[in-house]
């Protein structure tokens, strides 16, 4: 347990020192919902009806381009190699990993919401709820793509392959997260709306719980 | 010759034979029994894609399970013939996923009056097939043989794990938030022995020409192995 926090705090002051790489996302971020608010604009019941899609697909982005950082640097320094001769098992890497990849998940998740909020009009009153399906979400978008960036580490092409692998899966994630942002932007009770933060959370358990067992047997070496 | 006659694996055996060509013949008894088959009452002579569309939607799946359960072996006894079984039940189900997609979107154009519905079964096909050109992808992608596997069977037990989740996804999806909720698919139902009949014949076609081909590939593969090693 110590090792996971460890690497995660490692990684989060690394990437915060660096700085320019996460910037860097969260603008090419913000200029994509701008863009998408021009495109879908400017009435703004459109803009509203769009918000939720253009959210969670921006946050897909997110996923799968920081995904890549977690292990780029590693392998950069070569430090992965000495991650892997660690004495024990190996899940505690991926669970590490996962950590890190979850809190800058949900850092950009809330500056998106705040984004969504402003340029798309989605009502953020029922702060709480969101933010609930904002951790499940970046958790399930992480779960998989923490996996994949460290599966796919050392290869060239892993910038086209990790959205191509990552997308598929997590349809389940996009589907289940817009439904309920959008619940919540029509005012629609939330009792009604619990079965997709449901089908988030199955989602999320069983993916980590696959991806923290299958991680170790595919790494190399 | 020597390279194939010294692994079993690489032989091209009689039961292959056997399993392609009852396959092809099935195919072939099944194709005119599905075209002697009574038109539909509702659908018409349309319905009679059925006969085509059903078996290679139920291949499609077949591979998603042949895939997991040699990808699974390969982790557990990193045998490289499971990992090629694995290859050749994915690449095979892929030829089968796209006919699938096409022949459901043939049938739903007369139908439906679109080529593409948001249907549960068939999104879930769609995304099956996303999930598995990445797989072939990914293969093409790593040069080393055993993190080829490794990689691939990681992307192969995760995509099967995932037919189920996105299947009640979707149908949550379509269902919850819809104003039309006509079940359109209850019109699949096909009880009259003398569609069952020709339908279970292509079926069983279908799978032995899918199984065939498998192990075709899976001895082609092993014989490239063998080159690339020799």
């Amino acid at each position: 347990m110590g090792r996971i926090l460890w690497l995660a705090w490692r990684d989060l002051t690394l990437e915060l020192r660096g700085r320019t790489g996460l910037l860097s996302a969260v603008f090419f971020l913000a200029v994509m919902l701008l863009i998408l608010a021009m495109a879908f604009g400017p009435a703004p019941q459109d803009l509203r009806k769009a918000a939720p899609g253009a959210l969670w697909v921006a946050l897909a982005f997110a996923g799968s381009l920081l995904a890549g950082r977690a292990f780029g640097l590693e392998v950069e320094d070569g430090t992965l190699d000495d991650l892997l001769l660690t004495p024990g098992g190996r899940e505690w890497i991926y669970f590490g990993k996962l950590l890190f990849q979850l809190t800058l998940l949900t850092l950009v998740g809330l500056v998106l919401l705040l984004l969504a909020g402003g340029l798309f009009y989605l009502p953020l009153q029922q702060a709480g709820w969101l933010l609930a399906v904002l951790l499940l979400g970046a958790l399930g978008y992480a779960a998989v793509s923490t996996f994949y960036a460290g599966m796919l580490a050392r290869l060239r092409g892993r910038e086209v392959l990790l959205p191509l692998l990552l997308f598929p899966l997590v349809v389940p994630v996009v589907l289940a997260a817009v439904r309920f942002t959008q619940g919540l932007a029509e005012g629609l009770p939330v009792t009604e709306l619990l079965d997709w933060l449901r089908l988030l959370m199955v989602f999320d358990a069983i993916y980590v719980a696959a991806c923290a067992m299958l991680f170790p047997l595919i790494l190399e070496g | 010759m020597q390279l194939a006659r010294s692994n079993p694996k690489s032989r091209l055996d009689g039961l292959t034979w056997l399993v392609l060509s009852l396959g092809v013949l099935g195919a072939v008894v099944g194709f005119f029994m599905a075209m002697s088959s009574p038109p539909d009452q509702n659908q018409g002579f349309v319905a009679r894609i059925f006969h085509m569309h059903v078996p290679t939607a139920w291949m499609a799946y077949l591979a998603s399970f042949g895939a997991l359960f040699y990808s699974v072996a390969y982790l557990v006894r990193r045998q490289a013939h499971f990992d090629r079984v694995a290859a050749a039940a994915v690449e095979v189900g892929l030829i089968f996923m796209a006919l699938a997609l096409l022949t459901g979107m043939l049938w739903a154009r007369p139908t439906w009056g679109v080529y593409w519905d948001w249907e549960p079964r068939l999104t879930t096909t769609a995304i099956l097939f996303a999930i598995y050109v990445g797989y072939m992808v990914v293969r093409g992608a790593i040069e080393d043989p055993e993190l080829r596997a490794k990689a691939a069977a990681g992307v192969a037990i995760l995509g099967a794990i995932n037919v189920p989740i996105s299947y009640m996804s979707v149908k949550w999806w379509r269902s919850l938030h819809q104003t039309q909720s006509i079940d359109l698919t209850t019109g699949k139902i096909m009880v009259d022995s003398a569609i069952l009949i020709p339908m279970l014949v292509n079926l069983a076609a279908f799978t032995l020409l899918y199984v065939g081909m498998v192990r075709l590939r899976g001895i082609i593969a092993a014989r490239e192995a063998a080159q690339e090693e020799a």
